[in-house]
């Protein structure tokens, strides 16, 4: 009898200390814990959730399930159960200009997540204007989004292109300082019998074609002088979309979809990426990716052979205020934030909030992001300031050249003073869409490019009405960092 | 059972109840939508506008383009489904050899869901990586700008459309005239009659009412087409091949603009009601005829 009782107690104190071990493994201990959370369809950003999930689900012992959804489903998935206050999701992914939609569903960042090391890590551009809403921390970074310009290295230093160049423009071959520089590049490699063509860029309706034409467009509408009044004027709420610096911007949008491959009119920027990838364009603008995945000798038959630079500028600059052309002494870069990089959230709805808000802690901590950010089709760019300082990071993509510029061109532009922020605002789905539209009709050549605009600014006006335009015109000052108007 | 039997109301009523809460209910709150000014997001608060969702959509240009895309889709993909559709019917009915294989082969992009046929078009019709435009430059011609230009692409969601829907067409079509009676043809060829005549003068005639079904069961289904334009070309470009649930979807769900969309939804009801009875109307003398 004693001796059972001695048995008995020695499996039960055995039990106990490996149960004991376990739970010490997990810290905080999330066992039997899973989250949800939505996402656009792998491999981009859903390989990079999948990625921090294996992480926390290793320091946690808690699961974390990725949804994923096509990025033309996504908004509708996340409005619609928000709106509904369920609890489908406990996180969900979504872009910078959904948040004003979906701020009054969302749970404010836990205080103790917004000071640290790794808080002070993010960018600027990011902790203090993205990830920021009427003074408040809704959501958190877990990508960084600006366009940045591309280039093949082995085309710009052949001397014998270089020649020909200086001898047809009149100037030397270098990555392009204005546009007019970029597309005259783009048709001094326009060689469709070689299998290679000047540019590639998005221009297809629904393929992230709007970021490239604003883009193009912030060179000439982003003012200094005159801050937060590239998309509206923030007196007025007025659409500034069919100003003069607009229409320049978008003639040369349209003017590089000819100097694209045949058909570039249905490239999306997965496309954009194959072409510079497959060796088939001299330049290109778009995301970090399309420099990553360039570098990727797996998928890649230029790797070892890609430059990066800020996109182009210009040194007259529309203002909005005087209406007339503010002339600058030199050429100032337009880099522009295009999407801003992909944000996580908790909505209040969310029956685990605790875990989620841990979970996004793991997923955006210098460790795990910087190692999704040089991973090719992770999707997530560099958005701390880990990431680009960190150059032994990135050797094992890049060549130590190939890695300065990349990270140099990240960099320079989400730090440049002259940083153009997208555009966020309630019923942004709603003023993006004209903009497709009538994009589309433009570079199909069925309408001039101030008709486009005009129809735009007039249905932009139209929908800051129907929306309410002090409430419009609070909420972009707020999303353009500007202070509310009294 | 008699038929005054009060027990009739337990099997009865529940079955009622049912339709009203799944179909009645939801068809009334979305005509009472209809009315109003209503958005989820920016979350305004409803306005009642009476009429005001409807004259707008009236005077809205993309309405009207809309409702022209989707009937010159409907209209021109039945032509051509019918067509091939009764021809196809027609040879298999003459018992060809291999007509068994024929026959389930015809039928396997019916089975087919129309979002896998619609990705797999943009994979062939695709610019740079697409085998039609390959194909082209094999023979040193011109790339096509398939899905890019818009008269193109709507070619290309009509050959999908016939693609995919001719087989019902033509199981239908076979399935008619597999009733027909063979001593009228016998008949015909006692009296000399050509293939030609006893086409127009027997089978044409005899398959007139299948055929009326027919092409209305697929003129409903056409005007009702989503997601092969969503996959193939996402109603581009600029508005050129937009539908108009496609409209309704970018309305609803993209901009969820909920009285807008309802009363568009009415609007597409009663554009579908007016094309439904004006067919049966054009058809009446001509089927009362075969009475």
């Amino acid at each position: 009898m004693l001796r059972r009782t001695f048995l008995m107690l020695t499996t039960s104190l055995a039990i106990a200390g490996v149960a004991s071990q376990a739970n010490a493994a997990c810290s905080p201990d999330y066992t039997g814990v899973t989250l949800t959370v939505a996402s656009q369809t792998g491999p981009y950003i859903a390989s990079a959730l999948k990625l921090g999930a294996d992480e926390w689900a290793k320091k946690t012992c808690g699961k974390v399930n990725v949804v994923e959804f096509p990025w033309s489903e996504l908004y509708p998935k996340i409005a619609t159960s928000l709106t509904a206050s369920d609890a489908t999701f406990d996180l969900v992914s979504f872009a910078p200009a959904w948040l004003p939609d979906f701020v009054p569903y969302l749970s404010e960042m836990p205080k103790e997540m917004q000071s640290g090391k790794d808080w002070d890590d993010i960018e600027p551009a990011y902790r203090e204007r993205l990830m920021v809403w009427e003074g408040k921390i809704y959501s958190q970074s877990m990508d960084g989004d600006v366009h940045t310009y591309t280039y093949r290295t082995d085309l710009f230093s052949d001397p014998k292109e270089k020649d020909a160049f200086k001898a047809k423009y009149g100037y030397d071959l270098a990555p392009p300082k204005t546009w007019k520089q970029y597309l005259d590049i783009a048709e001094f490699f326009q060689r469709p019998d070689k299998g290679l063509w000047g540019t590639a860029e998005a221009f297809r309706r629904g393929g992230q074609q709007f970021w490239f034409f604003f883009s193009h467009a912030a060179a000439y509408a982003n003012n200094p002088n005159y801050p937060g009044a590239m998309f509206f004027d923030p007196e007025t709420m007025d659409a500034q979309i069919n100003n003069p610096g607009w229409v320049k911007g978008l003639e040369e949008y349209i003017r590089a979809s000819k100097l694209g491959p045949p058909n570039a009119l249905n490239f999306s920027f997965g496309e954009v990426n194959a072409a510079v990838a497959g060796g088939q364009v001299a330049e290109s603008i778009g995301w970090g990716d399309t420099g990553v995945i360039a570098a990727d000798p797996k998928q890649s038959k230029i790797s070892g052979k890609v430059g990066s630079a800020m996109l182009p500028g210009s040194d007259e600059i529309w203002n909005a205020k005087t209406k007339k052309w503010d002339k600058f002494p030199s050429v100032l870069p337009g880099p522009f934030m295009a999407f801003g990089g992909w944000q996580i959230a908790v909505p209040k709805a969310g029956k685990n909030q605790k875990a989620a808000w841990d979970f996004v802690k793991t997923l955006t901590s210098p460790e795990v992001s910087g190692q999704a950010a040089i991973t090719g089709g992770s999707g997530v760019n560099p958005y701390r300031k880990s990431h680009t300082a960190n150059l032994q990071l990135w050797s094992k993509i890049f060549s130590p050249e190939e890695a300065k510029e990349y990270l140099g061109a990240q960099s320079d532009s989400i730090n440049a003073k002259n940083v153009a922020l997208d555009m966020r605002l309630p019923g942004y789905f709603s003023y993006t869409e004209v903009v497709e539209i009538e994009l589309g009709k433009a570079l199909a050549g069925q309408t001039t490019p101030q008709a486009a605009l005009d129809a735009m600014a007039k249905e932009w006006n139209r929908l800051t009405d129907e929306f309410g335009r002090a409430k419009q015109l609070a909420a972009y000052r707020a999303a353009m960092g500007l202070p509310p108007k009294n | 059972m008699m038929r005054n039997d009060p027990i009739k109301h337990v099997f009865i009523w529940p079955a009622v109840l049912v339709v009203l809460a799944i179909s009645i209910f939801p068809l009334i709150y979305s005509l009472t939508t209809s009315f109003l000014s209503y958005r989820l997001i920016p979350p305004i608060p409803p306005r009642v506008v009476w009429l005001g969702n409807y004259a707008t959509l009236l005077q809205e240009p993309r309405f009207w383009s809309a409702l022209f895309t989707t009937t010159l889709i409907a209209f021109i993909a039945v032509a051509l489904q019918y067509a091939i559709g009764f021809g196809v019917a027609l040879a298999l009915n003459a018992r060809v050899p291999g007509e068994r294989l024929f026959r389930v082969a015809l039928l396997l992009p019916m089975l087919l869901a129309p979002v896998a046929v619609a990705l797999v078009a943009r994979m062939m019709f695709n610019p740079t990586m697409g085998p039609l435009n390959q194909f082209l430059s094999k023979f040193g011609l011109v790339n096509l700008p398939f899905l890019t230009n818009g008269h193109w692409a709507l070619a290309c969601i009509i050959a999908v459309e016939v693609w995919q829907w001719t087989p019902f067409v033509i199981l239908m079509m076979l399935a008619g005239l597999q009733t027909l009676p063979e001593d009228v043809y016998e008949a015909a060829e006692l009296e000399n009659a050509s293939a030609w005549q006893q086409f127009w003068g027997i089978t044409f005639p005899m398959m007139l009412p299948i055929s009326a079904a027919v092409v209305f069961i697929r003129l409903i289904e056409s005007y009702k087409i989503m997601d092969t334009v969503f996959v193939m070309t996402g109603g581009g470009p600029g508005v050129d091949t937009e539908t108009l649930t496609l409209f309704a979807y970018q309305e609803g769900f993209k901009k969820f603009n909920l009285g807008y969309t309802s009363a568009l939804s009415f609007l597409f009801l009663i554009a579908i009601t007016i094309i439904g009875v004006t067919y049966l109307a054009l058809l009446r003398p001509h089927l009362e005829k075969r009475r």
